[in-house]
C-alpha cells in the first residue's frame, strides 16, 4: 500500500505541474492548446535519451537519437528545455495567423500527427514500442533505502519541484505581465489599442508552460523508466483540461482540487478499487465517459469550477490601505 | 516630449500637428469604406466627426489607430509617420482609442482594466514579472495610486472591484475612456462613446472630454447627436461616402448645405 501511495504521490505532483502549466496557457492566455501533451512528451523523451547512454550500447534492443548518459539533474534540465522549445515551435506556427477556433483544431492535428510520426519512425524514439530501461536517478540508493524508501524519496523530490512550480506560477500570477495576457485573452483588439503586444506575450507563456510541462515529463520518466506513444495520447490533454475546468480555471488551488479529482480519484483509484467489469479495457473506457460527462456537468452547473478564479481587489493592490487585509469574500 | 511646454498660448506655431492624415483609403474586399479622406488636427482640440451610417467614420478611426491598415495615404502623428506601425506601437506613442462596441476586459476587474493600460509595456514585461525588482514595485504602486485617482475623477470608485462582465453599458463606456487616460494619450479617438449611455452620463462624458482636452489632449470624437457635438466640439468634420465633405466650426457646418445633403442622400 505504501508502495502504491508513493507512486500516486509522484503521479499527482507530475500531473499538477502539468496542470498549472496548461492553466497558464488556457486559463490566463485563453489558448486552447490541445497539443499540450506534446510538450510533456518532448521532455520525457529527451530526458530518456540523454540518460540512457549511447543507442545500441547496453540497451541494444532499442534505437533512439542522441544517446548520452548525463548525470542526474542535467536530464531534467534538458527535459525542461525540450518542452520549452517544442512549445515555442508550436506557438510560432499556430499562434499568430490563426483565429482561436481554428487554433484548437490545428493543435489537435499536431498532437495526432506527432504521435503517428514518433510511432512510425523507429530510429527517433524507438517507435511505438517506446523507450524502456531509462535509469532512475541515484538508483544505488535503492539498495540502502529499500525500494519503498527510494520511492518516497522520489515523491518528496517531485513534491519539492512541484512547489517550485507553484511559486513560479504564483509569482507570475499577480504580475502586470499576466494581467496583460488576460486582457489580450478577453479582447485582443482592445489590448493592442492599449499598447499590449499579444503575440509576444503568448509566445512567452507558451515557452514557460512548455518548460514546466517538459519538466513534468522528465520527472515522470525518471520514475517509471519507460515512455512510449501510448503514454501521451492526445486525450491526455483533455484529462488535464478537465481537471482545470472542474477545479476552477485560473485558480491554483482549484486546479489542485480538480487535478486530484480527475487524475487521481477517477483515473487511479477507480482502476484500483473498482472491480474490472466486462471485457478488459472497458472500465478504462468508462473513466473517459465519466470525464466527458463531468465536463458537461461543470459547464452547465458550475461554469467557473469548484473554486472560481479569485477577484483581485483594489485594496490588495493599493499602497494606501493595508495590503494584508484582503479577499474577505 | 518636445511639444509639451513651449507654446502654451495655442497660437499656430511651426511645430508638427498632433495628427495629419492625408488621402486615406480603407478597403474591405471590394468595399471602399474610406476614399481619400484627409484630416489634420493641428493642436489639442475636440474635433467632432459626423456623417450618416456607413460614411466611413469608424474606418477612418481604425486607419488612424492602426486597427485597419490604410490601403493608401499617410498617417503622421506628432511629426512621425506611423502609417506602417501596428496598433500597439501607435498606442505606445500616444494614440489611444475607444471602440464603437465598448471594449472592456470582461475577466478583469475595473481596477485591473486600468492597470493594464497604466503599467505600460515596461510594467507588463515577463522579465519584470520574474525578477520583481524594487523599481517595478515602485512603478506598480504609482500606477495603482494613479488608477485610484482616475476612478475617483470618473466617479466610479465604487465599481473598482467589479468584473468587466458585470458592468452596465454606461459604466463600460466610462471605464473604457478612463483606461485610455491611464496611458497619457496625446490623441484620443472616441467612437460613439455616448451610445447606450443614460442621459446624465452623456453629459458627464461630455464634460470629461472637455476636461481631458484642457490637459493638451486632442480628441477626435464620432457622435451622432448634434446637441452633443455642438456643446463639446471646437470643430466639426463631416464625412459621407468615405470622403470628407465639410470641415469647420459647428455653426458654419450647420449652416452649410453639405450636412443636409449628406444626411438626406
Ligand atoms: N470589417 C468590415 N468588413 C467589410 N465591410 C466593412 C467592415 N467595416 C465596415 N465596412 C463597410 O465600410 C463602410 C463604412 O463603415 P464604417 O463602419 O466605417 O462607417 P461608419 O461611418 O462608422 O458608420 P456607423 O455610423 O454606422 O458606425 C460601410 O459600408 C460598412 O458596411
Ligand atoms: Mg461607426
Amino acid at each position: 500500500m505504501s508502495f502504491y501511495l508513493s507512486t500516486i504521490a509522484v503521479y499527482f505532483c507530475v500531473d499538477l505541474l502539468a496542470a498549472w502549466a496548461l492553466n497558464m496557457q488556457f486559463g490566463w492566455a485563453g489558448i486552447p492548446n490541445f497539443a499540450f501533451i506534446l510538450t510533456q512528451a518532448a521532455g520525457a523523451y529527451m530526458y530518456a535519451v540523454v540518460a540512457l547512454g549511447p543507442s545500441g550500447g547496453l540497451t541494444a534492443f532499442q534505437h533512439y537519437i542522441l544517446g548520452a548518459s548525463l548525470p542526474f539533474p542535467l536530464p531534467l534540465l534538458v527535459a525542461a528545455g525540450a518542452g520549452g522549445v517544442v512549445a515555442l515551435a508550436l506557438g510560432l506556427i499556430t499562434l499568430r495567423p490563426l483565429r482561436r477556433d481554428y487554433q484548437a483544431a490545428v493543435f489537435l492535428l499536431f498532437a495526432v500527427i506527432a504521435s503517428d510520426v514518433v510511432s512510425a519512425d523507429v530510429g527517433l524514439f524507438n517507435g511505438s514500442n517506446g523507450l524502456a530501461a531509462v535509469p532512475q536517478p541515484f538508483s544505488s540508493l535503492q539498495t540502502t533505502l529499500g525500494l519503498g524508501g527510494y520511492q518516497w524519496l522520489y515523491a518528496g523530490f517531485t513534491a519539492v519541484i512541484c512547489l517550485g512550480g507553484l511559486s513560479l506560477v504564483r509569482g507570475l500570477g499577480g504580475s502586470g505581465w499576466q494581467r496583460a495576457l488576460r486582457a489580450a485573452r478577453d479582447d485582443e483588439a482592445g489590448a493592442r489599442a492599449l499598447g499590449v503586444n499579444p503575440a509576444v506575450l503568448r509566445l512567452q507563456v507558451f515557452f514557460i508552460g512548455g518548460m514546466l510541462a517538459g519538466l513534468s515529463g522528465g520527472l515522470l520518466v525518471g520514475f517509471i523508466s519507460a515512455w512510449s506513444p501510448g503514454a501521451w495520447e492526445y486525450s491526455e490533454t483533455f484529462a488535464i483540461l478537465t481537471g482545470i475546468i472542474l477545479g476552477g480555471v485560473s485558480n491554483n488551488w482549484g486546479v489542485f482540487v480538480g487535478t486530484f479529482l480527475v487524475q487521481i480519484a477517477f483515473q487511479e483509484l477507480t482502476a484500483l478499487f473498482l472491480p474490472q467489469i466486462g471485457y478488459p479495457g472497458l472500465s478504462d473506457a468508462l473513466v473517459w465517459v465519466v470525464i466527458g460527462v463531468l465536463w458537461l456537468l461543470v459547464i452547465y452547473f458550475r461554469p467557473r469550477g469548484i473554486l472560481p478564479e479569485r477577484r483581485t481587489r483594489m485594496s490588495t493592490l493599493q499602497p494606501s490601505t493595508s495590503p494584508e487585509m484582503s479577499d474577505a469574500d | 516630449m518636445p511639444t509639451e511646454t513651449s507654446n502654451l498660448s495655442a497660437t499656430q506655431m511651426p511645430s508638427a500637428p498632433v495628427l495629419a492624415a492625408s488621402d486615406i483609403c480603407v478597403r474591405y474586399g471590394g468595399v471602399e469604406a474610406v476614399a481619400g479622406a484627409s484630416l489634420t488636427i493641428p493642436t489639442p482640440q475636440v474635433v467632432g466627426l459626423i456623417g450618416p451610417n456607413g460614411a466611413g467614420k469608424s474606418s477612418l478611426l481604425a486607419a488612424i489607430g492602426g486597427q485597419s491598415r490604410a490601403a493608401s495615404g499617410r498617417v503622421t502623428f506628432d511629426g512621425e509617420d506611423v502609417t506602417q506601425l501596428p496598433p500597439h506601437q501607435r498606442a505606445r506613442r500616444g494614440i489611444l482609442r475607444t471602440f464603437q462596441t465598448a471594449s472592456v476586459f470582461d475577466g478583469l476587474t475595473v481596477f485591473e482594466n486600468l492597470l493594464v493600460a497604466g503599467l505600460g509595456d515596461q510594467g507588463s514585461r515577463l522579465r519584470g514579472a520574474l525578477l520583481r525588482t524594487p523599481a517595478l514595485h515602485a512603478r506598480e504602486r504609482a500606477t495603482a495610486a494613479r488608477a485610484a485617482r482616475v476612478l475617483e475623477e470618473f466617479e466610479i470608485s465604487h465599481i473598482a472591484d467589479h468584473y468587466g462582465r458585470e458592468l452596465s453599458g454606461g459604466q463600460r463606456r466610462l471605464v473604457e475612456i478612463a483606461r485610455c487616460l491611464m496611458r497619457s494619450p496625446k490623441l484620443l479617438l472616441l467612437d460613439e462613446p455616448m451610445v447606450g449611455v443614460a442621459p446624465h452620463l452623456v453629459e458627464r462624458i461630455g464634460e470629461h472630454c472637455r476636461a481631458i482636452c484642457e490637459r493638451s489632449v486632442a480628441i477626435l470624437i464620432v457622435e451622432h447627436s448634434m446637441e452633443v457635438i455642438g456643446s463639446i466640439c471646437d470643430r466639426v468634420v463631416v464625412m459621407a461616402s468615405g470622403e470628407v465633405i465639410d470641415d469647420g466650426s459647428f455653426a458654419s457646418v450647420m449652416k452649410g448645405e453639405s450636412v443636409r445633403e449628406a444626411y438626406l442622400a
